[in-house]
């Protein structure tokens, strides 16, 4: 297996909280929590209560917190704006009862990584500028190729030829730096820092484009690591990041042909199944995604759903998306928002550029947070980990759904012995769970809560409170950077009964796993994750 | 929960298991969904595979029909290429709006069924969707025509929206596996399997590809 390289946006920092301070448990009970509850389980739970009684897992019925609220979030805060433990509490906080929705905004960049834990408030305020003007570079960058590419169509559409990428052609068109482009409603950048930026990118385009252009690459993927050398001591250094992951892309694909469909060589094509992706193929299946994505989200952001007909056709204009009339004007919005963040995304990660389900992934993003550059990066602190899903090499979705499958085997032999009878061992049922993180299975708001216990825990990894704060409590489970697999583990337990009484193959279970929405409560869903993380996370191998 | 009780799985003739296949957006979840509930809706894309069962009373028997429901982008493929083990039926389908999407199944797609589906007799039909946006249309029912007969298969435009012709080409693709008694045999073989529970299922040699 080849090493991993991932893009960093921000390094975690090594923070040394002081002592861990219990978390101020109020008495009162916020009602949307109760919404939660969506318990139509007729399947009892597979893990025995017996073991469970004294460790008190966060999310035990019992012990069940209610959410951060706006109050307490504020007064987490030094007057410098700085988290008071390090975070610990904060952190602690939101692992046992997610965030209220008020503030879900403010919270998420500390929650994903954007901001570090002990950062204080004017450093905030200089890196979100920084943040901004990388965003609003990539997005430019994407502009760019998308007039080219639709350029390269209307050329191809003369000779009546599919449209893939003829990358010639967007290499050619790079070289120039095209002004007018650049020119957007919400941008308001000094001429200086327009030319300056296009300098720069343009780099970054040609060597993008030609990883691409398969057979007929003419750069030395060393030359275009040296070049992004260079430019670290620019602003820039996520762009910069991304080229070595393009050469190890490039490893992956070297035996794969190209999808070159100019008139030319057409006659000589010979894909095999399995061909690489490129930009423009990306920005097709985004634009496809986009319109068609789940429109639960309008309820919880009222304001965006309720966007004006021309605010939303002027940022489908902006970022090229057609097909879209048949939208009301919210979804249109929020299909453009999805466009432009995913294609900054795709030129920001290219070696995992666009995979289908990470629509699904940055929609509940952009529908708590309003600015399109802070929710990008927001979207890059998710995929730090969530990226590992949608690699072309598909190692991290095997990886992830071997330790599901490693769990069920050590908690429950019986039910894997069945799996094994069945050939489904391999735990292939859970894919969607594991790919789009319980996003097709839970609604939105359970969704959220999922997600922010375990951005919780993973922060807490990342700060290194892991260790200390946790290590005390020996009963209790400690942070783990799989907690979702474990809760995936944890409903499928839910159903053993079925599984081992009724299904006699594979595809039942797929099925059955498949028509859970609606079905899970999560705080149960949790309090069993809990109970297998504590007697399994020694025993469940989880290298990366 | 709409899984089907012990009692309707023993109330069929055959079990066959079918393929939907082609590249993302061409409607392959659609035509399923019209087929198999009569509805039409604004799908998610599909994430890995998805799984549907339609009972049917084709050529006059009664049939138990489980379609596979797969995602088009090419990143999903080494995983879910596993799933054209045992096929009996594979659905191609395309775009009649979209050239690329019909390019891409001799390009891609075809390759990929003779690399991966394991049953030599496996009916095979082409599918040109969306034909309710014919003003749109830029791939001629010639060409479809064309396609199915180099690559032998069956062919039909259909829209899943309307729902024209999506009865009709579930329909052609069963009545041909009822014809082609391989098929058949495999298809019953499958129904012991279900009747008898208790029996573990048949060993399979060409077990799954992944992990």
């Amino acid at each position: 297996m080849k090493a991993l390289r991932r893009s960093q946006t921000s390094s975690p920092s090594s923070s040394n909280p002081s002592s861990p301070s219990s978390s101020s448990s109020s008495s009162s009970w916020i009602h949307l929590r109760s919404a939660l509850f969506v318990i139509a389980s007729s399947s009892p739970a597979s893990c025995s209560s017996s073991d469970r009684g004294n460790l008190k897992s966060p999310w035990s019925r019992r012990k069940r917190k209610h959410a951060l609220s706006p109050q307490q979030w504020r007064r987490l805060f030094t007057p410098e704006g700085k988290l008071r433990d390090g975070g610990v509490k904060f952190l602690k906080k939101v692992r046992s009862g997610g965030v209220d929705p008020s503030i879900r905004a403010e919270v998420w960049p500390f929650l994903l990584g954007v901001y570090e834990l002990k950062s204080s408030k004017e450093e905030r305020e200089i890196l979100r500028t920084q943040k901004r003007k990388e965003y609003e570079k990539l997005r430019r960058q994407c502009r760019r190729l998308l007039k080219q590419s639709d350029e390269g169509n209307k050329l191809k559409e003369n000779f009546g030829i599919s449209s893939h990428g003829d990358s010639g052609s967007l290499i050619e068109g790079t070289d120039s730096p095209d002004s007018e482009d650049v020119v957007s409603a919400r941008e308001s950048l000094s001429s200086e820092e327009r030319s300056s930026d296009m300098e720069h990118l343009d780099n970054a385009t040609n060597a993008l484009l030609e990883g691409d252009a398969g057979s007929r690459r003419v750069t030395d993927p060393y030359a275009a690591d040296s070049e992004s050398s260079d430019s670290d001591s620019s602003e820039d250094p996520d762009i910069s990041q991304t080229f070595p992951s393009m050469e190890s892309q490039e490893e992956s694909d070297r035996d794969m042909l190209s999808k070159d469909d100019s008139s030319a060589s057409k006659a000589e094509v010979q894909s095999k199944p399995q061909t690489t992706e490129d930009f423009v193929t990306w920005q097709r299946i985004i634009r496809l995604d986009a319109v068609r994505a789940n429109g639960e989200w309008m309820a919880y952001s009222p304001t965006q759903a309720a966007v004006s007909d021309d605010r939303a056709r002027h940022s489908a204009e902006a970022v090229g998306l057609k097909d879209c009339d048949h939208l009301e004007p919210g979804r249109i919005f929020h299909a453009a928002r999805l466009v432009a963040i995913l294609e900054a995304y795709a030129l920001y990660d290219p070696e995992i550029g666009y995979c289908q389900g990470m629509s699904d992934l940055l929609s509940p993003i952009i529908a708590v947070i309003t600015e399109d550059h802070e929710a990008f990066w927001c979207f890059v602190g998710f995929m730090r980990k969530a990226r590992h899903n949608f690699r072309l090499d598909e190692v991290g979705i095997r990886r992830q759904l071997n330790i599901v499958s490693k769990i069920i085997k050590s908690k429950d032999s019986h039910l894997y012995r069945h799996l094994e009878t069945l050939q489904a061992e391999d735990c292939f049922f859970v894919y969607r769970m594991v790919v789009v993180l319980f996003r097709r299975e839970l609604t939105f708001e359970q969704t959220l809560c999922l997600w922010e216990v375990m951005w919780a825990d993973q922060a807490a990894i990342r700060a290194g409170i892991g260790k200390s704060a946790w290590s005390r409590i020996r009963q209790r489970a400690p942070p783990t950077e799989d907690l979702l697999l474990y809760a995936i583990a944890a409903s499928v337990l839910q159903r053993r009964k079925q599984i081992i009484q009724k299904y006699s193959s594979m595809d039942e279970i797929l099925r059955e796993c498949n028509s859970m929405a609606g079905h899970l409560d999560i705080w149960k869903l949790l309090d069993d994750a809990h109970n297998l993380v504590v007697t399994l996370h020694d025993k469940i191998d989880t290298p990366f | 929960m709409d899984s089907p009780s012990s009692q309707e799985s023993v109330g069929f003739d055959y079990l066959f298991k079918l393929l939907l296949i082609g590249d993302s957006g061409v409607g392959k979840s659609s035509l399923l969904l019209s087929f198999t509930s009569d509805s039409f809706q604004d799908l998610s894309p599909t994430i890995g595979v998805d799984f549907k069962v339609k009972y049917a009373d084709i050529g006059g028997k009664k049939l138990k029909l489980a379609i596979w429901d797969t995602a088009g982008q090419e990143r999903f493929r080494t995983l879910t290429s596993s799933y054209y083990r045992g096929a009996q039926g594979i659905i191609m389908v395309y775009d009649v709006t979209r050239r690329e999407t019909f390019t891409n199944l001799s390009d891609i797609w075809a390759k990929e069924i003779d690399l991966y589906s394991t049953n030599q007799d496996c009916i095979k039909m082409l599918v040109g969707n969306k034909v309710d946006k014919e003003s749109e249309r830029v791939v001629m029912k010639k060409e479809g025509i064309n396609f199915a007969r180099e690559y032998g298969c069956l062919f039909i435009e259909c829209s899943a929206k309307t729902r024209l012709n999506v009865q009709q080409c579930f329909e052609e693709l069963v009545l041909k596996i009822l014809d082609t008694p391989s098929l058949l045999a495999e298809g019953s073989k499958v129904l012991k399997k279900n009747i008898f529970k208790q029996k573990p299922p048949q060993p399979d040699t060409s077990s799954s590809s992944c992990c």
